[in-house]
């Protein structure tokens, strides 16, 4: 647990406050996202904790201990460091990088090489491909995972990152991101995450404090921040789509409802009766081996009039892909339902049809977080 | 040219001889240069205000004209004439290259891999140790090849002050007319400079850390 009270940095020779008076809580096992503007203070926190900068007054508390009382060197030894260049040292292999705080603290040989290749697995290197190489020959990508890796090393129960996913493409990125998340899953460790990047702090968060020069200006939950922002700054600063971005906090599943029927091809003619009796109003057409192949509303029946069987097939069978998988999130649900121009999709699990979701379903969601 | 390898057959020994004395010139004058001069570098990187009057102070005696730095020391009574003279003031010169080039190297590694390795709990003195000087080595040792040749050069003119060496060949030649003798002066003494920088440049390749001169290979 890390706890920053009354904490003020003021740069020498400058007489606005980098950080104002801020008081923050991280509990354990909790990643905390420090978002804003550059310039707003987020980087100059992350590093008071880890005395790589000194504040000018206030106290920050690790486990209830002042960080002034451990030696600096000491104490960042037992946290984890990765920052937006990485640093990897140029001339020593990748697992003598990773080695870096093991070798600090005096671990056997045999233990390091051990913990080098689970880190290297762990984040999803191959130890045999990848020990012995230089970070030169590494890819952006592969590097950034190395620098996670040698963070974690020594199993430090804090991590702090600045900006660790920045310096790559976005699709490495949202990759990296999706890894770290699973890890943290299982590490529980209590981080401090820096980014300039809300959709990233969204994602990454369990609770997100938003800072506007040197202020801490909302700390919260990403849904109490996106469905409360405090000020005008804050609203800005999540932009104009601050509903489909909350759409981002929520899966597929957790709205998928029942009322749908499955359709056969040769119940196609009294589709509308079977749908009436089962009050659905989706009705999905499903082919011999119990896969769905079509997707048909009732508007669409209303729209078609009295038309045959093949007509209501081909209807159905337009929609073939409005389905989407119910890991996927809301915002994914709606962009789908905007493309094939439909108020429903079909729910799957793998090839498994686990339900429907309408777009009425994902205002009533909105509307229902937006009150909370 | 058949004059000249005549000259130099006939005179061998003598040149030998102050070939021989300009080497050990040379020689000690950079051993005395890196046990100072490297050192100093190390520790100016530390500490901004002492760099800026050190090479402010190395760049001073860098402008002044070799001849004269000679000169000036002849005259003073501990020095005098000779090979205490010579050394100080190719000692002196050697501290504008080295100074600078050791102060650069460690100045230039890249920022964030200090501040990764601070970041990990590293001190400063194992930052110093395992990662600023090694990554510091290929702009040393540039400074030190620099180093070596120039002193080649400014040691000849050490025998305006009394040094046997191949720079008699050339101030003798000068007076005597002698252009065999003046040549086999200058070639000798552009072979050693040669023969210096060719074997640095080896050691150099040796010394630069391995993962600075990899590359991706797809």
């Amino acid at each position: 647990m890390i706890e920053l009270h009354n904490v003020t940095k003021i740069y020498a020779g400058q007489t606005v406050p980098a950080v104002n008076n801020l008081t923050l809580k991280i509990e354990e096992g909790e990643t905390c996202v420090f978002v804003g503007p550059s310039g707003c203070g987020k980087s100059t926190i992350l590093r008071m904790i880890n005395r790589m900068i000194e504040q000018t007054s206030g106290t920050i508390l690790i486990n209830n201990k002042d960080i002034r009382e451990t030696d600096p060197d000491r104490l960042r030894m037992g946290i984890g460091y990765v920052i937006q260049q990485i640093g990897l040292l140029p001339h020593r292999t990748i697992a003598e990088n990773i080695s870096i705080v093991p070798r600090l603290y005096g671990w056997d040989k045999e233990r390091i090489r051990k913990r080098v290749d689970e880190l290297l697995e762990l984040v999803g290197l191959d130890p045999d491909e990848t020990r012995s190489k230089f970070p030169a020959q590494l890819s952006g990508g592969q590097m950034q995972r190395v620098g996670v890796a040698r963070a974690m090393a020594a199993d430090p129960p804090i991590m702090l990152m600045d900006e660790p996913f920045g310096a790559v493409d976005p699709i490495v990125r949202g990759h990296l991101q999706d890894e770290f998340l699973k890890l943290q899953r299982e590490m529980k460790k209590t981080i401090c995450f820096v980014t300039h990047d809300i959709n990233e702090a969204i994602k990454m968060g369990d609770k997100i404090a938003i800072f506007e020069k040197g202020q801490l200006v909302q700390h919260g939950t990403p849904q109490e921040i996106l469905a409360n922002p405090k000020n005008e700054f804050v609203r800005t600063f999540i932009g104009y789509d601050r509903v489909v971005k909350m759409l981002t906090l929520f899966q597929v599943r957790s709205i998928t409802k029942g009322n749908y029927s499955i359709i056969r091809e040769n119940e196609l003619a009294n589709i509308r009766q079977k749908m009436d009796d089962e009050g659905a109003a989706v009705g999905i057409l499903m082919n011999e081996s119990t896969r769905p192949c079509g997707l048909i509303t009732r508007d669409d029946l209303e729209k078609a009039g009295d038309v045959s069987p093949e007509k209501i097939k081909e209807i159905a069978c337009s929609k073939k892909d409005a389905f989407i998988d119910g890991d996927l999130l809301l915002n994914d649900a709606l962009s789908l339902m905007l493309e094939w121009d439909s108020d429903y999709l079909g729910v799957v699990d793998g090839t498994q049809l686990i339900g429907v979701v309408s777009l009425g379903d994902i205002r009533e969601c909105v509307r229902r977080k937006e009150g909370e | 040219m058949s004059n000249l390898l005549k000259y130099m057959i006939e005179n061998a020994s003598m040149i030998l001889n102050y070939a021989n004395t300009h080497f050990s010139l040379i020689f000690s004058a950079v051993v005395i240069s890196l046990l100072v001069w490297v050192p100093l570098g190390i520790l100016i990187s530390r500490n901004e205000r002492l760099a800026s009057i050190v090479i402010g102070i190395a760049n001073t005696i860098f402008c002044i004209p070799s001849l004269a730095l000679f000169s000036v020391f002849v005259t003073i009574p501990f020095l005098g004439l000779g090979r205490s003279s010579s050394l100080l003031a190719l000692v002196l010169y050697a501290m504008m290259p080295m100074v600078i080039n050791v102060y650069q190297g460690i100045k230039v590694v890249d920022k964030s891999v200090i501040e990764a390795a601070k970041g990990m709990g590293m001190s400063s003195r194992r930052i110093l140790r395992e990662i600023q000087i090694p990554l510091a080595a290929p702009v040393m040792f540039a400074g030190i090849r620099i180093t070596v040749v120039m002193a080649t050069g400014i040691a000849a003119i050490a025998a305006y002050i009394g040094e046997r060496n191949l720079g008699r060949l050339i101030t003798e030649g000068i007076t005597r007319n002698h252009v065999e003798m003046i040549l086999s002066g200058a070639i000798l003494i552009a072979l050693i400079a040669i023969l210096f920088d060719t074997v640095l440049g080896a050691v150099e390749r040796m010394l630069v850390p391995k993962g600075l001169k990899v590359r991706r290979s797809n």
